[in-house]
């Protein structure tokens, strides 16, 4: 096996099992190597989506899944930057901003879902919980993600969505993201009602759901 | 006067050694005192940092100092009543007595299809008269429902405490969100009753600010509150039960600190309501028997604290069925043998998210039960029949035959009331009805004939005009 080899292969490995501190530094021995940075967010892409895998079949469960997740955070900045820096585009399958609605501080299920579209392969931007509309818009201008996600688990908070939709519509951003909605208290029905583009019930099938929105199959 | 609830007439269970309990209490101080617990709410920052406690303005984090906890404990009463519309409804909660509350579900189930459905607001009532029909059903919990078909979800909460004090006249508890809390006191205070109000907590280590305002709102006009707990252990708590103990514990204490503070002598009672992750699917395992051991040390170490705690569980099957039976008969029983002093459990389906009067005609049962084994085994001379039995002697001598039997089987045997306990060829002859079927037509009973003491009409006007306010309110904030 070449040196090259050997390190992705590592890498690969550090991904699978989620070990965040051998992702960093295996990513930076990569930089170091001067392996393509391209071919090393490929490795990682594929990893994650092995641990995606890997959990639809019951074989992992949602602890594998959220230390390869951080384990990604560990590596994938720093070939970001070495992306930009070489004046290279990256393709990932888009970005999403995913938050829970202002009043709910529901974590768990926001962050499952959030976890699962990582690894299917987007760029995910958690704003966490008791998100007011004015801070998913101000997200919107700032990521221009291509999706925004938005997760409510009371009937109580569910209007915000609504609102969130309402004020993207008035300050003309509504056509430049897709917006799928989710969570206990939100039905089939309630996201049509609002104009949402797209509900599901599961966290595997919102990442099912942002590959459809994504225009991925 | 008071309702009596069931008295725990035998030594609660212990499954912790004093040492284990020490332990969990010191890490418990060292968490409170280090690590701290944030607490999004400036009002409360400023009350903590008035008393003593080091408080983080910026990160919005309390560490409150060992001596604060030990005098807030002492300040804590160990038992407290909650004011019921009707006075003989009134609870006195502490001590050996154990009460058993409804539980709630955001949706009604279809019992057909076994498909959750939105309630209506008849729904609503007429599962509040069941609770309040039902013999071992001492508080109300919030709830049953809070979502309603053609209701604004703001006015769901407030709307479902309107349906509580006007189909019962027993003591309940009542939320704490998005104001809510305002409109549910108006309506006790208009009523002659208090309401123990909720305050959750979110774990890890963090109090909203929704939950803070209802801790002080509630605690300001002098209404005792539930300090709710509910860590998923691996997801928002440690994985390990003693983990999940000692955070779970600081995080109640933290909130009796805060309640002490606002009013010193404020009733307060935690309640567990904790579970281990599904690991599979990010859910709470509602039915895992872990949390009946969690609830175990918990209710250990609160009774050390000489401060009245309670126990809430939900199942995770989706019928009602044999699993649904086991998993609320197990968790029940262990909660009430380790001395729980409120036990919320009737009523409430699949992993909180149904309800149904069906479900809580048959725990009804189950919580007779309960109550029949800690009333504990009566021994006296009568009771210990030897002189009867000498006079029985052998075969052929019988019992059926003896005024003592007469007297004594009623009190020595729980009835329940929907089990199927019919012979082979009755039960044929029935049409084969099973529990569940039974439970179906004790609630057409129940509605037929119980008329809960309605509220005189001046107050039930009262409460109209507050719900309107609310909703006057709800849309000037522009939340609607
Ligand atoms: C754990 C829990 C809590 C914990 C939360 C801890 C935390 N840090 O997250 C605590 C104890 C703090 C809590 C507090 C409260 N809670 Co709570 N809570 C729950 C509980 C038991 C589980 C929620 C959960 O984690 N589920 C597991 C996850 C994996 O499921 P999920 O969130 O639904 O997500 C899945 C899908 O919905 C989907 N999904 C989620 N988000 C999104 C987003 C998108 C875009 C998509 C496509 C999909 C998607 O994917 C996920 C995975 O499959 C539920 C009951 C239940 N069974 O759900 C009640 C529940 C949600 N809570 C409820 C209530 C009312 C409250 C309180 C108001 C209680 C009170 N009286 O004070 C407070 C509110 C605090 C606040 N301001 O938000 C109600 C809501 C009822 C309603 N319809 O209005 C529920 C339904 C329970 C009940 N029947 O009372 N709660």
């Amino acid at each position: 096996m070449s040196a090259e080899t050997e390190i992705l292969e590592n890498l690969k490995k550090a991904i699978f099992e989620g070990n965040a501190g051998d992702a960093r530094s295996l990513t930076l021995k990569a930089m170091e190597k001067k392996i393509d940075p391209l071919t090393v967010a490929d490795v990682l892409t594929e990893a994650i989506r092995k641990v995606g895998e890997g959990f639809g079949r019951g074989e992992l469960f949602i602890i594998d899944l959220s230390m390869a997740a951080e384990a990604m955070k560990n590596a994938v900045p720093i070939i970001e930057e070495e992306i930009k820096k070489a004046g290279k585009k990256q393709k990932t399958q888009g970005t999403v901003v995913i938050g829970t609605v202002a009043g709910d501080i529901h974590d768990i299920g926001k962050t499952m879902v959030s976890t699962l579209i990582t690894a299917a392969g987007f760029e995910v931007i958690d704003l966490g919980v008791d998100i007011p509309a004015e801070k998913f818009l101000e997200a919107v201008r700032k990521y221009n993600p291509d999706i925004l996600a938005m997760s409510s688990l009371m009937t109580i908070t569910t209007p915000e969505q609504g609102k969130v939709l309402e004020a993207l519509r008035r300050e003309g951003l509504r056509d430049k993201v897709k917006v799928m909605v989710g969570g206990g208290a939100v039905t089939q029905e309630f996201a049509e009602g609002i104009g949402a583009d797209g509900y599901a019930p599961t966290a595997p099938g919102a990442a099912e759901l942002a590959k459809k929105l994504a225009g991925i199959e | 006067m008071v309702l009596n609830g069931f008295p725990l007439n035998i030594k609660p269970l212990e499954i912790l050694s004093d040492e284990q309990v020490e332990a969990i209490h010191r890490g418990t101080l060292d968490i409170l005192q280090e690590t701290g617990v944030r607490f999004e709410h400036d009002k409360a920052l400023k009350l903590f940092a008035d008393s003593g406690c080091h408080v983080d303005f910026q990160k919005r984090l309390v560490k409150i100092p060992d001596y604060l906890v030990e005098e807030c404990l002492r300040k804590a009463p160990s038992s407290f009543a909650v004011k019921a519309r009707d006075p003989k409804n009134t609870v006195r909660i502490g001590g050996t007595t154990v009460y058993m509350m409804s539980n709630c579900g955001m949706n009604t189930l279809d019992l057909d299809t076994l498909e959750p459905k939105t309630p209506t607001l008849q729904d609503q009532d007429d599962f509040v008269k069941v609770l309040d029909a039902l013999e071992h059903v001492h508080i109300l919990g919030y709830g049953p429902h809070h979502n309603f078909q053609g209701v604004h979800p703001l006015m769901t909460l407030p709307m479902g405490c309107a349906s509580r004090i006007r189909n019962s006249t027993k003591a309940m508890d009542a939320g704490g969100i998005k104001k809510c809390q305002v409109w549910n006191i108006k309506m006790a205070k208009a009523t002659g009753q208090q309401l123990l109000g909720i305050v959750t907590v979110s774990p890890p280590l963090t109090y909203y600010s929704d939950a803070v305002e209802a801790a002080f709102d509630y605690v300001e006009v002098g209404f005792p509150v539930e300090l709710w707990s509910g860590a998923v252990y691996g997801g928002s708590g440690p994985v390990t039960l003693a983990g999940a103990t000692v955070m779970t514990n600081a995080e109640l204490l933290a909130a009796l600190v805060l309640a002490q503070l606002i009013r010193p002598g404020i009733g307060v009672i935690p309640y567990d309501f904790t579970f281990p992750i599904d690991m599979q699917r990010g859910h709470p395992f509602f039915g895992a028997v872990e949390i009946c051991l969690h609830s175990m040390a918990f209710n250990q170490i609160w009774r050390h604290y000489r401060i009245p705690c309670g126990n809430a569980f939900f199942w995770s099957g989706k019928a009602v069925d044999y699993q649904c039976g086991y998993e609320r008969a197990v968790s029940t029983f262990l909660a009430a043998l380790s001395g729980a002093n409120v036990i919320c459990a009737l009523g409430g389906g699949s992993m909180e998210l149904t309800a149904h009067p069906v479900i809580a005609v048959l725990d009804d049962d189950v919580m007779g039960m309960v109550k029949r084994v800690l009333e504990g085994m009566d021994v006296s001379e009568e009771t210990l029949a030897v002189n009867l039995i000498e006079e029985v002697g052998p075969i052929p001598g019988h019992y059926l035959n003896r005024e003592h039997t007469r007297r004594w089987w009623k009190k020595e045997l729980f009835i329940p009331k929907v089990a199927d306990r019919t012979s082979y060829p009755e039960w044929v002859q029935g049409g084969k009805k099973t529990a569940l079927e039974n439970a179906k037509t004790r609630v057409k009973e129940i509605l037929s004939t119980h008329t809960p003491t309605p509220l005189p009409k001046d107050q039930d006007e009262e409460i109209n005009r507050i719900l309107r306010e609310a909703e006057e309110w709800y849309k000037k904030q522009g939340w609607w």
